[in-house]
């Protein structure tokens, strides 16, 4: 077991804010989503007019996806207008052939157990930017823009009609587009499962209390060398 | 009758009076839903303007756009036909067959040159040269574009012209085109449904001919008047949608007390059509009315977007009965026995290392 050496505070409040509304929003998104495409619930007794049951999981979806959106704007936000180094994206330029180099290559070579040390970052290592980049922000963007333009077919010749009904012909039709959004919406579950394992294996492994710093902010550096 | 004739003239040569006139442009003004002050328009429309002539083709189809058509009630089509338009082609209508008929094409195409409506109904093949459809000893491709080439507009009639029907659906062995895909040059109206609903047609071509345009289109280029909402929008069981009140077998209770079909794969949620407020047969019902999940059929590749009966749609390339569920679920198992794998190595690894 080695000595914590340095503590460094990584994740700053609204980071970690970020990180726990989108989770939650997430979760709450997937199975809302799930259920309205594949209502199970036992119909109500009584009359259907003074029923609510399914509107209400459409109801939720669309409250919480308000909020989701919201949330990933205001971290766009904060990316852009921050001072904070680690929030910033700075380190992400997968445009340039250098992202692509040896510190990309050496990250991967580990995952494959093809090196015996562990490259240590203090944020994200060029592996986890690019799945981050891939699952969450292009992921999150489908899924907003999608979820926007079936949400503008509830109100013809609105704003949000004319802002985001555009997408609807982009995907041949009605139906396309909710198919699309559904399929994407099974990145997220992909994501968790490689995102919750990545995280308790780097735990375990550089004992960086990586686990620990989305709630306390801190990472950590311990005396000896990570290694596999 | 007599060449370039207009409405109000054949009002007057059939003995019927200037009464009878008005009434009728006031009815086709309420069933293209115009404000009252342009009644005047229609009239005067009907007055001076002489009939429209149309051509009508028939591609790689089912002659379900026809049939429907012959059954408008609001105009009725015998009207339209005959009086409002001079339907001057149209190998399912027209009494004449052959060579004389393919004369009356030409010659309309000579005299009306720019100022004729092609209406196209069904597919055109474009595979090998189009030889999949043969009308008048050409093909049906070279027949469209010859005929489109001096139209005014073009109106692609049913889901066939519009979209593509069943002919294009996977995986489509003749090459089967939508009008657009053919036409790029000339205004187009897309009226989709398999077949249309009979006002709808009717309706669009009384737009056409009082206004001397196409009526405003949506981003799919289907008239908004007809196409703006989805079923489901106006569908008289919404009630037990919002309720969570589904039918879950044909042969159950639920069935019969009308409950929403959303989980018998009804697409009403994704079509837009006018079935939910104009309805069939005059007003007598509609799919959704008679216990039947809507199809689609309005929608682009409704076909592919099967089976009727489930809401999500079949992934053809990965097997019949793979659904964007399945896919999801492999992959997210794929995912975790990945992640497990990977575990795995790590603890042989570090136990290794630790050994050592």
């Amino acid at each position: 077991m080695g000595r914590i050496i340095e503590e460094i505070y990584v994740w700053r409040l609204p980071v970690r804010v970020y990180h726990w509304v989108n989770a939650l929003s997430i979760v709450a998104l997937l199975v809302t989503g799930l259920y309205i495409a594949a209502p199970m619930i036992n119909p109500p007794l009584g009359e259907a007019v003074w029923q609510h049951n399914f509107v209400m999981w459409r109801y939720v979806h669309y409250c919480v996806a308000f909020v989701f959106i919201g949330n990933f704007l205001y971290r766009m936000y904060y990316a852009l207008l921050s001072d904070d180094h680690y929030a910033k994206f700075g380190g992400f330029r997968p445009w340039s052939p250098a992202w692509w180099g040896t510190p990309f290559k050496e990250q991967v070579a580990s995952y494959l157990f093809l090196r015996k040390d562990e490259p240590n970052y203090v944020g994200h290592n060029p592996v986890a930017a690019l799945a981050n980049f891939i699952f969450i922000f292009c992921g999150s963007t489908f899924m907003i823009l999608t979820g926007l333009a079936m949400y503008a077919e509830n109100r013809p010749g609105s704003f949000l009609d004319a802002a985001f009904g555009w997408i609807l012909p982009l995907f041949g039709g009605s139906y396309q587009l909710h198919y699309a959004h559904h399929l994407a919406a099974w990145l997220f579950p992909l994501y968790v499962i490689m995102h919750l394992y990545a995280v308790f294996r780097h735990d375990i492994v550089d004992r960086t209390s990586v686990t620990s710093s989305i709630i306390t902010g801190f990472k950590h550096k311990v005396e000896d060398e990570a290694t596999v | 009758m007599p060449d370039k004739q207009t409405f109000a003239e054949v009002f007057q040569s059939r003995g019927l009076s200037r009464r009878d006139f008005l009434k009728f442009c006031s009815l086709t003004s309420v069933s293209l839903g115009l404000a009252p002050s342009l009644l005047p328009k229609v009239v005067h429309a009907m007055e001076t303007k002489p009939r429209t002539p149309v051509i009508w083709l028939h591609g790689l189809e089912c002659t379900c756009c026809t049939e429907s058509f012959i059954r408008s009630s609001h105009p009725i089509v015998g009207d339209m036909v005959m009086n409002m338009i001079s339907l001057d082609y149209d190998e399912t209508l027209c009494a004449a067959a052959g060579h004389q008929l393919e004369e009356v094409r030409r010659k309309i195409m000579k005299e009306y040159k720019g100022q004729y409506i092609l209406a196209v109904e069904g597919n055109i093949p474009t595979k090998d040269d189009g030889v999949y459809c043969m009308i008048g000893g050409d093909s049906f491709l070279n027949v469209v574009k010859e005929t489109a080439a001096d139209a005014a507009a073009v109106i692609a009639w049913g889901a066939c012209a519009s979209f593509g029907c069943v002919q294009n659906a996977k995986p489509n062995p003749t090459g089967a085109k939508p009008v657009a895909d053919v036409i790029k040059d000339k205004p187009i109206v897309k009226v989709p449904g398999c077949p249309p609903i009979a006002e709808v047609m009717t309706g669009v071509i009384t737009h056409v001919h009082t206004f001397g345009k196409l009526p405003e289109l949506d981003r799919m280029g289907r008239p908004k008047a007809f196409y703006g909402t989805r079923i489901h929008d106006k569908c008289y069981r919404r009630a037990f949608y919002d309720a969570g009140m589904f039918v879950r077998g044909f042969d159950e209770e639920s069935t019969r007390k009308g409950w929403c079909l959303y989980k018998m794969g009804c697409k009403g949620p994704t079509t837009y059509n006018s079935c939910s407020k104009i309805q069939w047969n005059e007003g007598t019902s509609f799919p959704i009315g008679s216990g039947h999940p809507c199809i689609g059929c309005s929608e682009p590749g409704f076909w592919d977007n099967g089976p009727f009966y489930t809401r999500l749609a079949d992934v053809s390339f990965l097997g019949t009965d793979t659904t964007a569920d399945k896919i999801g679920m492999v992959a997210v198992g794929a995912a975790a026995a990945g992640a497990a794998a990977h575990a795995a190595v790590t603890a042989v690894k570090k136990k290794q290392h630790d050994q050592e």
